[in-house]
């Protein structure tokens, strides 16, 4: 990956960075200003990626270039244009094939991750590298300091707290490659993460480890800003869609770990109803050994029970596997979210308290200090961030949840289908007269 | 025949017990399912049964209603009992109108009593179970109690049923303490009891763990015997685990129900998806709810698979029967061996058998000639009673086995039509189970697609 400048992609819009006016410069307000002054280098790394891949609908400026908050805005129009079909996506990441790696310290997993994309980024059109999950932690902690204004999706629990799991079964592995997968994948979605240098070698790097090492000090400008950010500050007052949102979030964890106990408790209430089964179904045969003209229906009823024993369990895995990771990755989203959210009261804060000081010392106006003014900047800049992340997290949220539930309601469908299929078929069996002797 | 005596006991329908003659008449009426007639040939003698018109017209008999009732028992202490209406309804033709003719009120006690006389005085009969005193292979949600209005129904139904058996058995149907069981409300206890059929019961045939060692036995009614202690076992193994089953089934459905609450509550935080997450709710409920119903139905199949667990006993009690006459015939017929031994020794002089009176006669010395004579006089009048008597029995034994097996022959014809509805009664429930499920997830499927 190189460093310098970007060079413009064919498919971009007609204005090269080049042409677009210090985000900085001029006036701090929320609205787009025009500005001549050339981008600075490290601004470049920041604005660049987001900028470059803009599809523009009508052609033309990106509209408001001049605050940071015009990223935003672009980042709104964008969205549409990512939830269109592929042909507009230029990066596919998949997580598949786990294997188990065997070594006298310990033993892993490792998935393979293949990335196809002709974005300029990349020096190669597709890249196949191994990863375990050590490596998609580093990432998502770099992530999470680099991008500390975005929302970082979760990746699934470290640890496995039910000590009964096997790490290495079959259905434990297979639940966290389709997490991993998700995870990839919603960073590929988001038109500024999916940019990120980390991001980039995490998919490419032949040795990861060795990059690791290097400490990699490619933050972005917001994240060294943030990063400094001293806590300790008090909150005047949090804007009321802000507010909301912690609102909501709260709720919302707490009715998805409602949610999580219910679904729990019918896998467990549904696992000890197929106990029962399995014994039930077996009396039937047992009955059918002692009679004559009622043997081939007694043992028709136990086959039949035998069926509808195999759907259930059928039914338990599949929700186990598919339907409860997706919920507890979703509470822990909305943990992340909440640090975020109390990192941007942090920025507030600090900028609220730097202007009540200014404020006091009563110099002269209307020249507001630079470091006050940057300050708010990095206030804005969050917000924006933050708003935007936010109304994407909600849509994907519809998405993820419809798709879920929906699932879930297919699951109980077929196993419904399975049994009924089943009682259907016996019912000529019962009734067939038995020729006289 | 024997004169007739005013004992009504005698003045019933035949009983294999009687002697030989009627009895090739009553089996003709065996054989002849239809209940709606008694030939005249087949009633003994007594014209003052003008009662025997009664089985002229075809009847229908329903336990319609049930009641709680207080009254003083033997003990004079207030005791709480249900009461059962017993209707009897008369049917002049095929699809005419039904006149009520007979309507009493009877309580548990008196369907037993009537139930431990029929098997008394019909034991090669298997006579049809009564419903369960208390409630067993209850389920958690069922209650165990006995007032519980959910068990006075099924029971209410379960002596119905009990009724309508006996109206229908060729043989019991003729019964007359079962047509004054119908008819007579007061008084009718005594009736029964002046029958004497207490003094005629068996008690070993209570004594169900006593071994009697029979040489003998017709192997059908030992093979039968231990098939109703299979059937006993396995159809107690089924209720039990249908019990454990429908408890979970009911803990799946009921947990369901928490969903509908917290997505109502969660619908209230959404802009968008709240109306598709709400509805989702209801059908959430709606599926909760539904389990109510459904084990309900299922209750019918396990009173079904119940009345097949106790007729096993009454199954048993048969062979049971003819295991203890054939007990008793063995037991004559070794008694008689043994005198008839006793008086040839005597006679010739011998001594080969062991006997009391042999020994002392060693030691004390022997008896006189005329002792002797006198001895294998009343031997000899033993030996020839025995005669009579094992002949008797003889026969008795075998019209027992052939009047059983006639029955018995009948009974599985029965059993096996009637289990085989069952089966069929629950593989719809099971079905309509389904049915009902792919519809509310379907709707709730519907409902999440809105989200």
């Amino acid at each position: 990956m190189s460093g310098g400048l970007p060079k413009a992609l064919p498919s971009t819009g007609p204005h090269s960075l080049r042409d677009m006016p210090h985000p900085l410069a001029g006036s701090s307000s929320e609205e787009a200003v025009g500005g001549d002054s050339t981008p600075s280098p490290d601004l470049l790394l920041a604005r660049s990626f987001a900028d470059k891949d803009l599809i523009l609908p009508n052609g033309g400026t990106p509209a408001g270039t001049s605050s940071p908050a015009s990223s935003s805005s672009l980042l709104n129009r964008l969205q549409l244009d990512d939830d269109l079909d592929g042909e507009t996506r230029d990066l596919f990441v998949t997580v598949d094939d786990p294997k188990k790696h065997v070594c006298t310290m310990e033993t892993y997993i490792t998935y393979r991750i293949t990335t196809k994309s002709t974005r300029v980024e990349f020096d190669l059109p597709e890249y196949s590298v191994r990863r375990r999950y050590q490596d998609f932690d580093w990432l998502r902690n770099k992530l999470e300091e680099s991008q500390p204004t975005h929302l970082i999706p979760p990746l699934p629990e470290k640890f496995v707290v039910k000590g009964v799991v096997d790490r290495f079964s079959e259905e434990f592995v297979e639940t966290r490659r389709k997490a991993l997968d998700k995870f990839l994948k919603r960073i590929t979605d988001h038109p500024v993460l999916s940019f990120n240098e980390h991001f980039n070698v995490f998919l490419t790097a032949k040795d990861l480890n060795a990059h690791k090492k290097q400490g990699m000090a490619l933050l972005t400008r917001m994240g060294e800003s943030v990063k400094h950010v001293t806590g300790g500050y008090k909150l005047r007052s949090r804007p009321l869609e802000f507010a909301a949102i912690g609102e909501y979030l709260d709720t919302f964890a707490l009715k998805l770990g409602t949610i999580d106990r219910i679904a729990q408790r019918i896998i467990k209430e549904e696992i000890e109803y197929l106990v029962e089964l399995r014994e039930y179904g077996p009396v039937y045969s047992t009955w059918s050994a002692l009679e004559g003209e009622l043997a081939e229906p007694l043992e028709g009823v136990s086959a039949c029970i035998g069926n509808c024993s195999t759907a259930l369990e059928e039914l338990t895995d599949d929700m186990t596997e598919d339907f409860l990771p997706v919920l507890r990755e979703y509470v822990l989203y909305s943990d992340s979210m909440k640090n975020v959210l109390k990192k941007r009261d942090q920025v507030q804060a600090e900028y609220e308290a730097k202007l009540e000081a200014v404020a006091l010392r009563k110099e002269d106006r209307p020249k507001v200090p630079a470091d006050v003014e940057k300050c708010q900047d990095r206030m804005e800049c969050f917000n924006a961030d933050l708003k935007a992340d936010m109304e994407r997290w909600q849509n994907n949220k519809r998405q993820d949840f419809r798709q879920l539930l929906m699932g879930m309601a297919d699951k109980n469908i077929q196993y419904y289908e399975k049994c009924l299929t089943a009682w259907e078929s016996i019912i000529p069996l019962l009734q067939e007269r038995q020729e006289a002797k | 025949m024997e004169p007739a005596t005013p004992d009504l006991g005698r003045l019933l329908q035949p009983s294999p017990l009687e002697p030989l003659g009627h009895t090739d008449a009553g089996l003709e009426a065996v054989v002849d399912e239809d209940a709606e007639g008694v030939r005249d040939e087949d009633v003994p003698g007594d014209q003052t049964m003008t009662e025997n018109n009664f089985w002229l017209k075809k009847i229908e008999i329903s336990v319609s209603e049930a009641e709680k009732r207080t009254g003083r028992n033997a003990m004079n202490m207030q005791e709480t009992y249900t009461a059962y209406l017993i209707e009897t309804r008369s049917v002049e033709h095929i699809d005419g109108p039904s006149v009520l003719t007979d309507s009493l009120w009877r309580r548990y006690s008196e369907f037993e009593l009537l139930r431990n006389y029929l098997l008394v005085y019909y034991p090669h009969v298997v006579v049809p179970p009564l419903p369960e005193k208390r409630a067993e292979f209850v389920w958690h949600k069922l209650s165990a109690d006995n007032m519980d209005p959910d068990f006075v129904e099924r029971r209410r139904i379960g002596l119905e049923n009990f009724l309508l058996r006996i109206a229908s058995h060729p043989i019991l149907c003729r019964d007359k303490i079962f047509y004054l069981f119908l008819t007579q409300e007061g008084n009718w206890k005594e009736t029964v009891y002046e029958t004497g059929f207490q003094l005629k019961a068996d008690s070993r045939l209570k004594a169900l763990n006593a071994t009697f060692r029979v040489k003998n036995p017709d192997k059908r009614f030992t093979e039968l015997k231990h098939y109703s202690d299979e059937l006993q076992s396995v159809i107690s193994h089924l209720l039990r685990v249908r019990a454990r089953v429908a408890d979970r089934l009911y803990g799946v459905y009921k947990v369901h129900g928490n969903y509908g609450r917290v997505f109502s509550e969660w619908s209230a935080i959404e802009k968008e998806m709240g109306d598709g997450l709400q509805s989702a709710g209801h059908h959430m409920d709606v599926y909760a709810s539904s389990i109510d119903d459904i084990l309900e139905d299922e209750e019918h199949y396990a009173d079904q698979l119940k009345e097949y667990l106790f007729y096993a006993e009454a199954l048993r009690a048969v062979c049971r029967k003819h295991e203890l006459m054939q007990y008793d015939l063995e037991m004559a017929a070794q008694d008689l061996a043994s005198k008839k031994q006793q008086c040839e020794e005597l006679a010739t002089g011998t001594v080969r058998t062991f006997s009391l009176k042999g020994m002392t006669t060693k030691l004390f010395g022997q008896e006189t000639p005329e002792q002797r004579e006198a001895r294998i006089k009343v031997l000899e009048e033993q030996i020839s009673e025995g005669e009579q008597q094992l002949k008797s029995k003889n026969l008795e034994g075998r019209e027992f086995v052939k009047n059983a097996w006639a029955d018995i022959e009948r009974f599985k014809e029965q059993k096996n039509r009637d289990l085989k509805e069952a089966l069929i009664s629950y593989a719809v429930m099971q079905i309509s189970m389904c049915k009902k499920g792919i519809q509310v997830w379907t709707n709730a499927k519907e409902c999440f697609s809105k989200m």
